[in-house]
């Protein structure tokens, strides 16, 4: 997978792109590993089984990479330097879930060369994380 | 819509309570050249504006920024 090379002339608002993700049990696990989050509604079955979502969860800031991956990758891609994101996680997201990202700009800023991307995530029509980055293109 | 104090409050950390127009980056530790460029776009996004680079440039405090956004508006 090649990062598009976007230049900041060349991108509208407006302009969007998509992506679908699925995690699985290893890379949860890994993500605990590597964030040092082992919390165990992510990483035990028997403690989640016992909470209300009956299952284990995907680690919220691990669905809150796909955003680094959409403004690496997507938009802008190559030229982007991250500079902000807020998240929020509206509804739980379970290993194995798959989940379409959908980011689209909805601002640029000429004097900074700051592009506004509104990020979407969705299981099924379900909205489970908001997101907003601020990038500029280099 | 946020106000211009909001997003001072915002993106510079400043209690509205303390914001002055003499303000400039050497009273306010949060404004160095990112968080400024931020601060920025956020202004240009929330009055739905587009400033020049040098305006950008030329503007020291938050007074010469809060000028910029009223003559915009005109």
């Amino acid at each position: 997978m090649n990062a598009k090379e976007l230049s900041f002339d060349e991108i509208k608002v407006g302009d969007n792109a998509s992506f679908y993700r699925v995690f699985m049990e290893d890379e949860v696990m890994k993500f605990a590993e590597l964030s040092g989050d082992m919390n165990p509604l992510h990483t035990d079955i028997s403690y989640a089984e016992g909470t209300q979502f009956k299952q284990r969860l995907v680690h919220g800031m691990l669905l809150g990479s796909l955003c680094s991956r959409f403004v690496g990758m997507c938009i802008p891609g190559k030229r982007c330097l991250y500079l902000s994101q807020n998240l929020s996680f509206k509804n739980p997201v379970f290993i194995g879930d798959e989940i379409e990202v959908v980011g689209t700009v909805i601002f640029k800023s000429e004097a900074t060369k700051i592009l506004t991307i509104n990020i979407v995530m969705k299981k099924g029509k379900d909205v489970v994380v908001l997101g907003e980055a601020k990038v500029q293109v280099i | 819509m946020k106000t211009f104090n909001q997003i001072v409050e915002e993106l510079f950390g400043v209690k509205e309570e303390n914001i002055k127009d003499e303000l400039s980056s050497k009273d306010i530790p949060n404004w160095d050249s990112m968080n400024y460029l931020l601060f920025i776009a956020e202004l240009e996004k929330e009055f739905s504006m587009s400033f020049s680079m040098d305006e950008v440039m030329n503007a020291q405090t938050l007074g010469d920024l809060r000028v910029l956004v009223e003559k915009n508006k005109k």
